[in-house]
């Protein structure tokens, strides 16, 4: 089973994108920061990670900086944000985003890239 | 054995009294090359009252993490107009990391920031308003749920609206059951706003019993 | 007889406060557990229901009643060689990886905060020598701390019950232990090897003289303050390291709590936090 990371500090965001995910037969973890997320993938396989971008500690670029300078299978990573303007977009793709996506995201929309993402097809 | 004991005190960096621990002294040590020493250069200023103008000018043009951290905490402490004015100025920063810290910084001044809580919430920007909820999480004020009510009857941003429906989640009443059913019309066609509207309505309900 | 009740719903909310404050995870199998403990604190303060304990739990200013569940919930015991794993990792990462870099033969400092009856502080220098290769290459300071005195004089006497002992191997016990007095005595060389200081982690002018440690230990210390405090003891650790010192911490703690000050570095054996080289 695919297993992926939400990481997101706002608690229902999480539930929202885990609900979704599970609800289509993906295995799900949560991160609540950039630094848990790390943690987590340093230690754990992950197909797909879903980043949110403002959050404490360690925000989404920092972590997929972090993430794609060290030494692991590297995993597709899904850029989710409030706004599009700030540059996110440019910045998320410079950290070592696959995607980037305004929130609130769709289920299907979510669920179709995820996919696409995963190799899956749609 | 390889083991060794000296007193603690004469490790002390030498670098530390490089220059006099006086205000002028530790302002000079602002533009040392070494982040250490500017840090503890931080620290010492601290406890100048008259330090927060000259830490809040250093805050725009340092680029080190660890020292910016270190002004943030001097400024948090200070609490004086100066200081809450510069960490508000960070919430509008390019740099992610800049942001989410003063907003832990805020989160832990309620009584500074209580005062223009409402200024920010009705900021033109809309990420501001989303960190003004997120600043809202931790502040034991009275007005929070009202606040929070006030948003998401008056906000016309959506995720402005769903940070104020998860804070409602966790500490609405109630006195918000008409306001999140009223969002949830408004937004019928979104689902995460439904999601959250009905998970929050659950736990309000659940509660009163 | 008690007729609280924690809802599933309840316990959703509860378990989200209490991870994004503690970084502890319940599974749904501890459900039980988490419940009676929960039930035990909702009496003892007088709440009538969860949702008004729960509202007191968000709002304690102190931080008092999250510092009393997290003493529940969690089972503190210091005992030699506990989380071992983390000993294994200073001798073949940390420590190679700092003396890789070192540029000059001076000692490598090790700080164990907080000392509490020694166990730990002593646990270093035994693991040093006993499965270090480079030991007698390096000069090492173990300064161990606690903020109370009494626990400092009993870690110097080095005094330890049976079951405080009982991870150590035979071989080890009998090398550095004597049996007396209905208790494993720690011999004078280890006594000598290990500096005890009080220090207040929280007192700027206290911690002021602690610098240049290349590794910090500080395990199941932080879980217990603060959110403030806890930010403030990372920032005076950060100060008292060495750039690309390490820092440990227990196995139920995380940074993501704490700071972003630090790097999180994962080496076979663990997961410690480095302070950034310089020029980073």
């Amino acid at each position: 089973m695919k297993n992926i990371l939400v990481i997101d500090d706002a608690a229902t965001v999480r539930l929202y994108h885990c609900n979704i995910l599970i609800s289509a037969g993906y295995h799900t973890d949560e991160a609540i920061n950039g630094i848990e997320a790390l943690e987590k993938a340093l230690t754990h396989h992950f197909d797909l990670y879903i980043v949110d971008i403002n959050m404490p500690k360690m925000d989404g670029y920092e972590f997929l900086k972090e993430l794609r300078s060290k030494d692991i299978p590297q995993a597709p990573a899904i850029m989710v944000s409030t706004e599009s303007a700030k540059n996110d977009e440019m910045l998320a793709y410079n950290a070592g985003a696959n995607l980037y996506l305004v929130k609130p995201v769709k289920p299907d929309e979510l669920l179709s890239f995820t996919r696409i993402l995963l190799g899956e097809g749609i | 054995m390889a083991f060794i004991k000296q007193k603690t005190q004469q490790s002390i960096n030498e670098d530390e009294r490089s220059a006099p621990r006086d205000f002028d002294g530790l302002c000079l040590e602002l533009n040392h090359d070494d982040a250490q020493v500017r840090r503890w250069a931080i620290r010492d200023l601290a406890t100048y009252t008259q330090a927060s103008s000259t830490l809040a000018a250093r805050l725009k043009i340092e680029d080190n993490s660890s020292v910016r951290t270190a002004i943030l905490d001097a400024l948090a402490k200070f609490s004086d107009d100066i200081s809450v004015s510069a960490l508000v100025d960070c919430l509008r920063s390019d740099e992610a990391s800049l942001r989410n810290e003063a907003i832990e910084v805020l989160k832990s001044e309620p009584e500074q920031v209580a005062p223009i809580i409402e200024n920010l919430l009705n900021d033109s920007d809309s990420d501001v308003r989303i960190f003004a909820v997120n600043i809202l999480e931790s502040l034991q004020h009275q007005n929070v749920e009202k606040w929070l009510i006030s948003v998401i009857n008056n906000d016309s941003h959506i995720n402005v609206c769903a940070t104020a429906v998860d804070l409602l989640s966790e500490v609405g009443t109630e006195n918000a059951v008409n306001a999140l059913e009223n969002l949830k019309c408004r937004f019928a066609d979104e689902p995460y706003i439904c999601f959250t509207v009905d998970l929050a309505l659950q736990r309000i309900r659940q509660g009163d019993h | 007889m008690s007729n609280t009740t924690i809802s599933d719903d309840d316990f959703l909310k509860f378990k989200e406060f209490f991870y994004r404050k503690t970084g502890i995870q319940f599974e749904n199998s501890k459900r039980y557990f988490v419940d009676k403990r929960l039930i035990e604190r909702i009496e003892e303060t007088d709440s009538k229901t969860f949702r008004s304990y729960f509202v007191k739990l968000r709002f304690d200013n102190s931080g008092d009643e999250l510092q009393k569940l997290v003493n529940l919930m969690t089972v503190n015991e210091t005992y030699f060689f506990r989380e071992e794993y983390q000993f294994k990792c200073l001798v073949n990462s940390i420590l190679p990886d700092i003396t890789r870099r070192k540029k000059d033969d001076s000692p490598l400092r090790i700080w164990s905060v907080p000392s509490s009856s020694g166990e730990e502080a002593y646990s270093i220098a035994i693991y040093l020598l006993e499965h270090w290769k480079d030991i007698d290459s390096w000069d090492i300071e173990i300064i161990s701390s606690d903020i109370d005195t009494q626990i400092i004089s009993q870690a110097q006497k080095g005094h330890y019950s049976a079951r405080s002992v009982q991870n150590l191997p035979a071989k080890t016990l009998s090398k550095y232990f004597t049996y007396t007095n209905g208790g494993h005595q720690i011999c004078a060389d280890l006594r000598e090897a290990v500096e005890f200081t009080r220090v207040n982690i929280m007192s700027p002018a206290e911690v002021r003289s602690y610098r240049n440690f290349d590794v910090i230990f500080c395990r199941n210390l932080l879980i217990y303050f603060d959110d403030i405090s806890r930010r403030q003891a990372a920032e005076m650790f950060f100060d008292a390291m060495k750039s690309g010192g390490f820092m440990c911490l227990g196995h139920s703690e995380s940074m993501s709590r704490i700071s972003s000050l630090f790097r999180v570095i994962k080496f076979p054996e663990a997961i410690v936090y480095q302070k950034p080289l310089e020029g980073r």
